[in-house]
C-alpha cells in the first residue's frame, strides 16, 4: 500500500506538473489569445441591451382576456375625462355665459370670438375627440381577436362605442362634419377627409342605437354607462336633430324610469352640486388627480375657481340674480377681487373633486318641454309649460303659463340656460335653434356667423392632407 | 532639513554616481525669470556626462564636477534649457525662461496620451489655471470664450443653474446637444438634476464636481479625435483630467481662498405706481370704459414698491480649498477639499458646496501600475422659482403692480386671503422667495480604479472600473402664504409638499490594449484595441401632500392628504468594441484610423448596433525641404479628417409601442395609449468633414490652429407630427437632417516675452447651422404659443431657434395701431401671416484674453463676444403689451406710447383688452449681439524673498471683477440668458429671465 501510494503520488505530482507545464506553455504561447477574451465583454451582453421597461407594456399585452379588456376600456373612459372641460369652455365661454379673466390667449380668444385657427381649447377638444376613437376602436378590435363570453363582449364594446358616438356628437357639433375614424390603422387616420355632418350624425346614431340594449341597466354609480345614458343621449341627440317625436320618446322612457334606472330629481337645487345625485344620468368623475394645477388646458376647478382663468359674464350674473332661483348659489362674489375686467364673481360649481355632469334628468324634462312645444302641446297636462315648470319649481321660481309656441321656446331656451349653466349647453344650444345670431350679435360686437363652428385646429390642416383646404369659413 | 531629506534620498536614487575624479563644486540659485521665484526640481548636469543633481526647494544646487568640465546644462520641464560655460565659476545663478513652444506636450485624447504635435483631430485644451480669478462653479462654464467652436451660454444669474456647452452647433433636433462629458474616462451625467419645473431654470449636474481640481481640459471636436466615442460622439467630447501628484516631488500644500460680492448685471426699468395707473386708466377709457368703475383710481394711497429691490440683494460669495500633493518614485498622490457658498442675488437663493478629492497612483513594479480616483460632492441649492411661473420671484417681482406693498403695515406678508394681495395672477413675489422651501440636496461620487500591466516594452493592458453615483433630494414645501401653497386649494390647500428623491449610477468597464513599434527610422505605429461595458441605473421616486394643519408642520408627514406619489426605475446599457490605428511615416505624413462599433438598449430591436469609423491624415509641411529655408515656421502641418459619429441620446424605450398606467377611472385602474413603435429607432447620425492647419512660429511664440468642418446630421430623431385624428400627436422616427458648418480660428501669442511678458489668447468661431430636413415639408413649431402658432419654428432651409411671427411694420400715426405686413397678400391679417422674424445664431462668437506681467504682477482681461444673434424679449409682451391686459407692470418704453393722432412712434396705442397691437412680431426681437468684458483681474506673486521665512513657497493676491461690462443694443436686462434653459429649438428667449451677475472679489493663494 505505502509503496503503491507513494508511486502513485508521485506519478500524481509527475502528472500534474505536465499538465501545469502545458497549460503555462499555453499561456505563455497564446498570451494574446487570452487578452482578447479578456477584452471580450462576456455574458452580459443580452441582458445589458434589453432591460424592460417597468411602467408600460407594449400594444399587443394589452388585451388579452375579459379583465384586461376592461381595464382597456378605462382609458376611453379616461379621455371622456379629458373631453369635459374643452366642452364647457366650448359650450359657455364661447357663449355668454363666461368671460376670460386670465391670461391665457385660448381664453381670451374665445371671450372675444376672435378664435385663431391654433387655439389650443380647439386643439384639446378635437384631439380629446380622436383620443376617445382610437381607444374605443382599439378595444373593439382586440375584442374580436380574444375569446371571451358574448355578454362580455356586448357589454365592453358596447361601452366603447358608445363613449366613441358621444365623442363624434361633441365633435360634430363643435367643427360640423369631422373624419369619421372607425380603425386604429395609423397611415389611414393620418390622411383622412372630412365627412358631412349628416354623416357623422348617422355614425353617431348607429353607436347609440348599437349601445341601447347592450350596456347595464342598473350601474355601480351614474359614472359608468347605463341605458339610462344611452336613451339621455340619444333624447338630446334627437333634439338635436329636430325629430322631436323620438327626442320626447327618449326623454320619457327616461323620465318614467320604463326599461332603465328610475332617476329622481333633487328637490333642493344645492345637491345637484354634489357627487352622485338621484337625478345624475351619467357624470365624468374627478379626482384629485384629475385636476391637474400647470398645463395649457386646466382642469375646470383651477380654470374657474384656482386661477379664475375665466368667470362669469355680467349678462349670466344678470340673468341668474333676476331668473335663475336658487341656481344663484353657482357663483359667489367677492369685492376684494373686482378690479378692473373682474366683476368679483366666480364659478364655484366645480368643487376640487368634484365630478362633472353629462347627463341629468332636468334636461330630459327640458327636452320633452321643447319637443312638445315644437309639436304644438303648449300647455296643459303632458305640456311643454307642464315640464318647464317642473324644473322652475324646483328652483324655487313661480310657475309661468305659456300662450304661444314662440314664447314657450323662449322660455325654454331661457331655461335651459340657467339650469345647464357652466355645463356646456349654451352654444350648442344657441347654434341648433337658429338663435345665435340674434342672441349673440347683440352680445358681442365681434361675433359673426362663422363663429358657430370652431375652426379645425391648425395643426391638422397642416398635417393631414386630407384636411388641405377645408377649413370651416372665417379662419 | 526634514523637508529637504526626501529630496536627497530622490537624488541619491536617481542619479548614476559616476566615479569621476571631482575636483571642485559649484553652487548656486536658479530661480523663474518671469518673477523671480526659486525653481525646485531643476535638472543640473555636466555637459557631454550624466553627472548631475536637481535643485531643492529653494532653488539652491550644489554639484561638484571635474576640472575638465566645460559647461552646465540647467533644464526644466516647461522652460526653456540653458547651457552655461563654468569658466572657472564657482557661484553659477541662473534664471529660467519659460517655454511658450510646449510642443512636446502630452495631450489626453480619449483612451490614451498623444503628443500634441502629432494629433490629426482638431481638438483644443484649456487649461484651467487660467481662469481661477473667476468665481467659475463648474468646469462647462470654464469653457466659456476659451476655446474656438465651443459656444457656451450660462441661462440666468441662479448660481448652480444651467449652461448650455454647444460643441461646433446644434447637431439635433429633438435629443440631447451635450457634448459627452469624461473626467479621468469616466463619462459623468450632466443636465438638470431636479425633477420639478422652476419656471424654465434647471440646475446643472456638473456644478457638484469642484473645478479647481482639473488639470486639463481637452474639447475633441472632429470625426478623428470624437470617433473613438462612436454613439456617444456627435456632440463632442470633453476630456477632463484631474490633478494627481508627481514622482519625486515633496508634499505640497496650496490654500486657496476667495470672497467676493455679486450685483445683477443689469435691471429692467418700470414704471411707478402713478405712471401706471396713468397708463391704466388711459387704456381702460380708451376702450370705452370708466376706470373709475374698474377699480383704478386716478390717486393711489402712496404705495409705490420697487419690486425689483425688493427680491434682489448684493450678493456674497465664499470659497476656500485646500490641497495636498506629492509623490515618491512609487506612490503618487493628490487630496483636496473646497468649500463653496454662494449667495443668489434674489433673496433666499444661495448654492452651497462641499467637495473631496482623492488620487493616489501606485506603481507596484516596473510591469504593473495601479490609482484610484475619487472625487466626492455635497451640493444645496436653495432655489426660487422664476421665468414663466405666476409665482416666481423675479418674474414676478418684474411684473408685480407697485401699487401693491409686500408687507402689511405690522410688518407681515400679505398673504392670499389678506385684502392687500394682489391675487392671481400676480401674487407677492417676496414671500414667493422667503416663505417656501426649495431644497436641492445633490450627493455626487465619483470614483475609478485603474491599472495598467506592460506586457511587453511595447505592448500595455490597461483596465478600468469606475462609478458616477449622483443622488438628489428635493425637500419642497409652500406653506399657505405663497401662490401654491395658499391660493390654489385644487393644488395645496393651506400648504403643499413635495418631496423627491433621484438616484442614478453608471458602472463602467473599459479595457484596452495598447501598442506601440517604431521600424527602422522611419516608421512609427502605435494601435489601440478595446471594449467597454456601460450600464446606467435610475431610481426614482416622489410624493407629494397637502391640506397640512398649520404651517408649522411642513413635511409630508402631516399632510391632511397625501395626493400622489411615485417610485420608478430606468436602466439601459451600452457595449463597445473599439480600436484605433496611429501611423508616422518619417515624421511628415501621419494617418489616424479610428472605429467604434456600439450597441444600445436605447435602439430599437433591428438597429441593435451601429459602426462609426473615422480616417485621417497628416502632412507635416515643415519637415519638408522645400520649408526648410522658413526658420520662422517651427511647425506646420494640414490635416484632414472624415468620420461618422452618433447620438444615443434619444431617451429610453423609444421604440416601443406601449400603452401606461393612467388615473384609475370609477376605481377601475386605467392603462392608456403611451407611444408608437418604431423598431427601425436607432442613433442619430453625423457625418463630419474637417480640414485644419496647426501653425507654430517663432520658437513657438505664435501658435495658430485653423479649422474647417461641414458635418451633416442624418436620421435625427424627430417627432413626426400627425394629425390628431391618429389618436396620437406624433410618432418617433429618424427622419430629420441638420447641417453645420462652420470655421475656427484660434491664435495664441506671447508678445513680449522679458521682463515684461504679455500673451494674447484669442479664438473666433462661426457656425452655420441649417435644419435640412424635417419629418414632413410642414415646419414645425416650438416655444410659447403666439398668435400665429409660436415663437419658434423649426423649418428646412433655417437654422435651429428661428423665430416666427408677424412682421411689425411699424405704428399707424392715425389711429396708434400697429401696422403688421400682409405677407400672403390675402388682405386679411391671420395667422397665415407668419413668417420668420429672426434666429438666436450668432454670426460669430469668440474670446479674446490679453495677460500682462511685470515683477510679479499680472493683469488679465478677457473679453467675450457673440455677433449677430437675436434674442426674442418676450416680456415685452407683458411688460409693453398695449394694455392687453391691466395685472403686469409696464417698462419705462410704454411712456413712448401713441397717445393723440399724429404721435410718430414705435409703441402703440393701450387699449384694455385689445390683442391686435400686442401680437406676436418683430417688434419684440431684438438684436443681442455683444461684447463683454468677462473678468478683468489683476494679481500680484508675492516675491519669494517675502514669504520665504514663514516657509511659505508662494503667495498671490488678486482682485478680480467679472462681468464687469458689456456692449450691447440689446433692451432687456442681459443679452446672455434663455428662459427655456437647455432647450434647442427654443433658443434665445428672455422671458422674465435672472440677469447673469457681476461680480467683484478678492483672493489669496498660499504655497507652501
Amino acid at each position: 500500500m505505502t509503496f503503491n501510494n507513494t508511486y502513485h503520488h508521485i506519478k500524481d505530482n509527475g502528472h500534474q506538473k505536465t499538465a501545469y507545464s502545458g497549460i503555462f506553455r499555453f499561456i505563455k504561447k497564446s498570451y494574446l489569445l487570452w487578452i482578447l477574451l479578456c477584452l471580450m465583454p462576456l455574458g452580459a451582453c443580452q441582458d445589458l441591451l434589453s432591460p424592460q421597461p417597468v411602467d408600460r407594456i407594449s400594444d399587443d399585452l394589452v388585451i388579452k382576456d375579459a379583465s384586461s379588456a376592461r381595464v382597456a376600456l378605462t382609458s376611453v373612459y379616461r379621455s371622456f375625462v379629458a373631453l369635459t372641460t374643452p366642452k364647457i369652455v366650448a359650450g359657455d365661454l364661447m357663449a355668454d355665459n363666461l368671460i376670460h379673466n386670465g391670461t391665457f390667449i385660448q381664453y381670451l380668444e374665445i371671450s372675444n370670438k376672435d378664435l385663431s385657427a391654433s387655439n389650443a381649447s380647439a386643439e384639446a377638444l378635437w384631439s380629446v375627440v380622436y383620443q376617445v376613437a382610437y381607444r374605443a376602436n382599439f378595444v373593439l378590435e382586440w375584442l374580436d381577436r380574444i375569446e371571451i363570453t358574448q355578454n362580455q363582449f356586448d357589454e365592453i364594446s358596447a361601452v366603447a362605442r358608445f363613449l366613441r358616438g358621444y365623442a363624434y356628437f361633441v365633435g360634430v357639433t363643435t367643427y360640423g362634419g369631422i373624419p369619421i375614424v372607425t380603425s386604429t390603422e395609423i397611415s389611414v387616420n393620418r390622411n383622412i377627409s372630412r365627412a358631412t355632418a349628416a354623416e357623422v350624425y348617422d355614425f353617431v346614431e348607429q353607436d347609440y342605437l348599437y349601445a341601447l340594449d347592450k350596456v347595464p341597466v342598473q350601474t355601480f354609480n351614474s359614472g359608468d354607462v347605463s341605458n339610462g345614458a344611452v336613451k339621455a343621449a340619444l333624447a338630446r341627440f334627437y333634439l338635436y336633430r329636430e325629430d322631436w317625436q323620438r327626442a320626447d320618446q327618449y326623454a320619457s322612457e327616461v323620465i318614467s324610469g320604463i326599461g332603465s334606472r328610475q332617476y329622481q330629481l333633487e328637490s333642493n337645487f344645492n345637491n345637484v352640486l354634489r357627487d352622485f345625485s338621484s337625478e345624475s344620468i351619467l357624470e365624468v368623475i374627478y379626482t384629485a388627480n384629475d385636476n391637474p394645477g400647470t398645463s395649457t388646458n386646466f382642469g375646470l376647478n383651477n380654470l374657474l375657481e384656482g386661477r379664475r382663468e375665466i368667470i362669469p359674464s355680467p349678462d349670466a350674473i344678470q340673468a341668474l340674480q333676476e331668473s335663475g332661483g336658487s341656481r344663484i348659489n353657482m357663483i359667489s362674489f367677492n369685492s376684494a377681487l373686482a378690479r378692473g375686467n373682474d366683476n368679483g364673481w366666480t364659478v364655484t360649481r366645480y368643487g376640487p373633486f368634484d365630478n362633472v355632469t353629462i347627463f341629468r334628468l332636468p334636461e330630459m324634462y327640458l327636452i320633452r318641454a321643447e319637443a312638445r312645444a315644437r309639436r304644438g302641446i303648449i300647455s296643459g297636462p303632458n305640456s311643454a309649460a307642464s315640464d318647464l315648470n317642473v324644473i322652475r319649481e324646483r328652483a324655487g321660481l313661480a310657475a309661468i303659463n305659456l300662450a304661444s309656441q314662440l314664447q314657450a321656446l323662449q322660455a325654454i331656451e331661457n331655461e335651459r340656460r340657467m339650469e345647464f349653466c357652466f355645463e356646456g349647453h349654451r352654444w350648442y344650444d344657441l347654434k341648433r335653434t337658429g338663435r345665435a345670431g340674434a342672441v349673440m350679435g347683440v352680445y358681442s360686437r365681434n361675433w359673426s356667423s362663422t363663429d358657430e363652428l370652431w375652426p379645425i385646429p391648425l395643426r391638422e390642416i397642416q398635417n393631414n392632407p386630407g384636411l388641405r383646404n377645408s377649413q370651416n369659413p372665417g379662419y | 532639513m526634514n523637508k529637504i531629506l526626501p529630496l536627497i534620498i530622490l537624488c541619491i536614487l536617481f542619479l548614476r554616481i559616476e566615479s569621476y575624479a571631482q575636483s571642485r563644486v559649484i553652487t548656486g540659485v536658479v530661480t523663474n525669470a518671469q518673477d523671480n521665484s526659486p525653481l525646485p526640481g531643476v535638472n543640473i548636469f555636466i555637459k557631454g556626462t550624466s553627472t548631475g543633481t536637481i535643485t531643492d526647494f529653494e532653488g539652491r544646487y550644489s554639484l561638484g564636477v571635474p576640472a575638465d568640465a566645460t559647461s552646465l546644462v540647467f533644464s526644466y520641464i516647461g522652460f526653456i534649457s540653458q547651457e552655461i560655460a563654468i569658466q572657472g565659476k564657482s557661484v553659477i545663478d541662473v534664471s529660467l525662461a519659460e517655454d511658450a513652444k510646449q510642443l512636446d506636450e502630452l495631450v489626453v485624447t480619449g483612451y490614451t496620451m498623444q503628443n500634441k504635435r502629432d494629433i490629426l483631430g482638431s481638438i483644443t485644451s484649456v487649461k484651467p489655471d487660467e481662469l481661477r480669478q473667476m468665481p467659475i462653479v463648474g468646469f462647462d462654464q470654464a469653457l466659456q470664450g476659451q476655446a474656438s467652436g465651443v459656444m457656451v451660454t450660462q441661462s440666468s444669474g441662479e448660481p448652480g443653474g444651467g449652461i448650455m456647452v454647444r460643441i461646433r452647433g446644434n447637431s439635433s433636433i429633438s435629443s440631447s446637444n451635450r457634448p459627452l462629458f469624461i473626467v479621468d474616462g469616466i463619462p459623468v451625467r450632466d443636465g438638470g438634476l431636479t425633477g420639478r419645473s422652476f419656471g424654465g431654470q434647471q440646475d446643472n449636474a456638473i456644478a457638484s464636481l469642484n473645478p479647481n481640481d482639473i488639470e486639463s481640459i481637452e474639447i475633441l471636436k472632429d470625426a478623428s479625435a470624437k470617433a473613438m466615442f462612436g454613439s456617444r460622439a456627435a456632440n463632442g467630447v470633453v476630456l477632463i483630467t484631474t490633478k494627481r501628484g508627481k514622482a519625486g516631488e515633496r508634499t505640497r500644500f496650496e490654500v486657496d481662498v476667495q470672497r467676493g460680492l455679486s450685483d445683477p448685471t443689469g435691471r429692467v426699468d418700470l414704471l411707478n405706481a402713478a405712471e401706471l395707473l396713468e397708463l391704466q386708466r388711459e387704456s381702460l377709457i380708451n376702450a370705452g370704459q370708466d376706470p373709475n368703475l374698474a377699480g383704478i383710481p386716478g390717486v393711489t394711497d402712496a404705495v409705490d414698491t420697487d419690486w425689483i429691490n425688493a427680491v434682489t440683494r448684493r450678493a456674497l460669495y465664499e470659497q476656500y480649498q485646500l490641497s495636498a500633493s506629492g509623490g515618491s518614485d512609487k506612490t503618487r498622490f493628490y487630496l483636496s477639499g473646497s468649500f463653496r457658498d454662494e449667495e443668489g442675488v434674489i433673496v433666499n437663493n444661495s448654492f452651497t458646496r462641499m467637495t473631496g478629492a482623492a488620487n493616489i497612483d501606485h506603481n507596484a513594479n516596473k510591469r504593473l501600475n495601479f490609482g484610484l480616483n475619487i472625487s466626492a460632492g455635497r451640493t444645496l441649492n436653495r432655489r426660487v422659482k422664476g421665468d414663466n411661473f405666476l409665482d416666481g420671484v423675479y418674474s414676478g417681482a418684474l411684473r408685480s403692480l407697485p401699487y401693491y406693498a409686500p408687507y402689511d403695515e405690522n410688518g407681515n406678508f400679505y398673504v392670499p386671503g389678506n385684502p392687500g394681495y394682489a391675487e392671481f395672477p400676480n401674487f407677492n413675489p417676496l414671500a414667493q422667495a422667503i416663505l417656501p422651501r426649495f431644497d436641492t440636496y445633490a450627493t455626487k461620487l465619483l470614483g475609478g480604479f485603474n491599472a495598467r500591466y506592460e506586457i511587453m516594452p511595447n505592448l500595455s493592458l490597461s483596465t478600468r472600473f469606475s462609478l458616477d453615483y449622483t443622488s438628489t433630494i428635493e425637500d419642497q414645501f409652500e406653506p399657505s402664504g405663497t401662490a401654491i401653497g395658499g391660493f390654489l386649494p385644487s393644488i395645496g390647500g393651506r400648504g403643499y409638499g413635495v418631496y423627491s428623491t433621484g438616484e442614478s449610477s453608471q458602472f463602467l468597464n473599459t479595457t484596452t490594449l495598447i501598442y506601440n513599434k517604431t521600424i527602422g527610422e522611419k516608421h512609427a505605429l502605435d494601435g489601440l484595441l478595446g471594449t467597454e461595458i456601460l450600464e446606467r441605473v435610475s431610481r426614482s421616486s416622489f410624493v407629494s401632500g397637502q391640506f397640512f394643519p398649520s404651517d408649522d408642520f411642513t413635511y409630508i408627514t402631516s399632510a391632511g392628504l397625501v395626493n400622489d406619489g411615485s417610485s420608478f426605475l430606468i436602466e439601459s446599457g451600452l457595449i463597445s468594441f473599439f480600436g484605433q490605428l496611429n501611423y508616422k511615416y518619417q515624421d511628415r505624413y501621419l494617418v489616424t484610423l479610428n472605429a467604434r462599433y456600439d450597441g444600445s438598449s436605447r435602439f430599437g430591436e433591428d438597429r441593435k448596433f451601429g459602426f462609426f469609423p473615422s480616417a485621417s491624415v497628416g502632412w507635416r509641411l515643415s519637415e519638408e525641404q522645400f520649408l526648410q529655408n522658413f526658420e520662422k515656421i517651427d511647425d506646420l502641418k494640414l490635416r484632414m479628417s472624415y468620420g461618422i459619429t452618433g447620438n444615443e441620446r434619444i431617451g429610453d424605450f423609444q421604440f416601443l409601442g406601449t400603452w401606461a398606467a393612467s388615473n384609475a377611472y370609477n376605481g377601475v385602474p386605467a392603462i392608456s395609449p403611451a407611444t408608437l413603435a418604431n423598431p427601425l429607432l436607432q442613433w442619430e447620425q453625423t457625418t463630419e468633414f474637417n480640414i485644419g492647419a496647426d501653425i507654430s512660429l517663432y520658437s513657438g511664440r505664435v501658435q495658430i490652429n485653423a479649422d474647417y468642418y461641414y458635418n451633416t446630421t442624418n436620421d435625427l430623431l424627430l417627432s413626426e407630427i400627425l394629425p390628431l385624428t391618429t389618436g396620437f400627436g406624433s410618432v418617433l422616427g429618424n427622419l430629420g437632417e441638420v447641417t453645420n458648418q462652420g470655421a475656427e480660428l484660434t491664435i495664441n501669442s506671447i508678445n513680449f516675452n522679458g521682463p515684461l511678458r504679455w500673451s494674447t489668447q484669442f479664438n473666433i468661431s462661426r457656425n452655420q447651422n441649417i435644419v435640412r430636413k424635417l419629418a414632413t415639408d410642414e415646419p414645425q413649431f416650438a416655444g410659447y404659443n403666439t398668435f400665429t402658432n409660436s415663437t419658434h419654428i423649426i423649418k428646412p432651409g433655417y437654422p435651429l431657434g428661428t423665430y416666427w411671427g408677424l412682421v411689425f411694420l411699424g405704428v399707424d400715426p392715425g389711429t396708434g395701431n400697429a401696422i403688421y405686413k400682409d405677407v400672403n397678400n390675402d388682405g386679411e391679417l391671420t395667422a397665415e401671416d407668419g413668417t420668420v422674424i429672426g434666429n438666436a445664431q450668432p454670426d460669430f462668437f469668440g474670446g479674446l484674453t490679453n495677460t500682462w506681467s511685470y515683477k510679479g504682477f499680472e493683469l488679465s482681461l478677457f473679453l467675450q463676444f457673440s455677433y449677430g444673434n437675436e434674442m426674442i424679449n418676450f416680456a415685452k409682451t407683458s411688460m409693453v403689451n398695449s394694455g392687453q391686459d391691466i395685472e403686469n407692470n409696464q417698462t419705462r418704453e410704454a411712456l413712448l406710447r401713441w397717445r393723440n393722432p399724429g404721435d410718430i412712434t414705435s409703441v402703440p396705442r393701450y387699449e384694455f383688452e385689445n390683442t391686435f397691437n400686442n401680437r406676436f412680431s418683430s417688434r419684440f426681437v431684438e438684436d443681442a449681439s455683444y461684447l463683454r468684458i468677462k473678468n478683468l483681474s489683476l494679481a500680484y506673486n508675492v516675491p519669494s524673498k517675502w514669504v520665504e521665512k514663514y516657509r511659505l513657497e508662494g503667495v498671490r493676491l488678486f482682485v478680480s471683477g467679472t462681468n464687469l461690462w458689456t456692449l450691447t443694443n440689446y433692451s432687456g436686462a442681459d443679452p446672455e440668458v434663455n428662459s427655456l434653459d437647455g432647450s434647442t429649438v427654443s433658443q434665445g428667449l428672455d422671458f422674465y429671465t435672472l440677469p447673469q451677475v457681476r461680480t467683484l472679489m478678492a483672493g489669496i493663494n498660499l504655497r507652501f
